[in-house]
């Protein structure tokens, strides 16, 4: 199994992943972690329905997301990992998944958020997850679409969101 | 003609300013229209665009979400937010006939012979008019 991209995005799946970041790495499979969605069949749906016929998707739960990669990991699977939050990226570090590197794609403005990048609006409740993955040696890397803007996001930048809150 | 005379509304949510725009040459070509609202989800989080879905849809009734891209962002938050609301038509695929053919039809037709002929307009709409060789 290669991770091909682990991507933080709200939208979870939409055009840029399934057309833009699918296009470009061409993953066998998509799998969103999602506790509520894969709780709900209905939801699962109506994401399952976004994804293109060529590519498989799964839609699981946070624990049930680190043991398929566990038990695929000899698996011949490219999977795209989604997850809407920095939490749930981070939790599914604590679980053992061994990312390399996290992309942060879509975390769009919303109440109480405040602007690190233009494609990138942080949370103060996303401050600690960023860092428990950087502490963990994971490589956080900013950029919204393939060709487009790349940012490594580092400690001291983490470090100054949280002097903002 | 149907009976009750508020037109049925349609709001129109897709990527950038296309939204916006479109309905903006649907009233170039037939004048004012009532009851079309323009949505675009750009800058917006997923649970923010289904919450202004929602809000829209919190007026009772049946009424059209006509949408640029199937499988996208504005197609997902309107599924989401339509969940309990089987009167409201989602429709992918929103061009310009859809949109003129909607506005012209949807007085005088009821709901699923109004949803078949918009879908059969758009489609008609598509077609090569050229040699392209």
């Amino acid at each position: 199994m290669t991770l091909v991209l682990a991507r933080v995005d709200d939208r979870l799946i939409h055009g840029q992943v399934t057309v833009g970041w699918a296009t470009h790495l061409q993953p066998s499979r998509l799998l969103l972690a999602n506790n509520e969605i894969a709780a709900d069949a209905w939801q699962s749906e109506v994401y399952a329905a976004s994804v293109p016929h060529e590519i498989e998707v799964s839609i699981l739960s946070l624990a049930e997301t680190a043991a398929y990669l566990k038990r695929t990991a000899d698996r011949k699977e490219r999977v795209l990992l989604l997850t809407a939050s920095v939490g749930e990226m981070a939790h599914l570090a604590t679980m053992g998944v061994p990312f390399e590197r996290i992309n942060l794609g879509g975390l769009h403005y919303s109440s109480g958020k405040k602007e690190m990048l233009p494609f990138v609006y942080l949370g103060e409740d996303d401050l600690p997850p960023l860092r428990q993955l950087l502490n963990r040696g994971i490589r956080l890397q900013a950029q919204q679409v393939p060709g487009g803007m790349e940012h490594e996001v580092n400690a001291e930048e983490v470090r100054r969101m949280e002097g903002r809150f | 003609m149907k009976p009750n005379a508020a037109p049925t509304r349609a709001l129109v949510i897709t990527h950038g300013g296309i939204a916006r725009e479109m309905i903006n040459v649907v009233e170039m070509i037939l004048g004012p229209v009532e009851g079309l609202e323009a949505m675009t989800n750009s800058g917006k989080s997923a649970a923010d665009i289904t919450a202004a879905v929602e809000s829209w849809l919190a007026e009772p009734g049946a009424a059209f979400i006509l949408i640029d891209d199937y499988g996208g962002s504005c197609a997902t938050a309107a599924r989401l937010a339509a969940r309990d609301r089987p009167e409201v038509g989602i429709i992918a695929g929103v061009n310009l006939a859809m949109l003129l053919g909607f506005v012209t039809w949807r007085d005088s037709t009821e709901f699923p012979e109004l949803v078949r002929k918009i879908i059969q307009k758009s489609r008609e709409a598509i077609t090569q008019i050229g040699a392209g060789t």
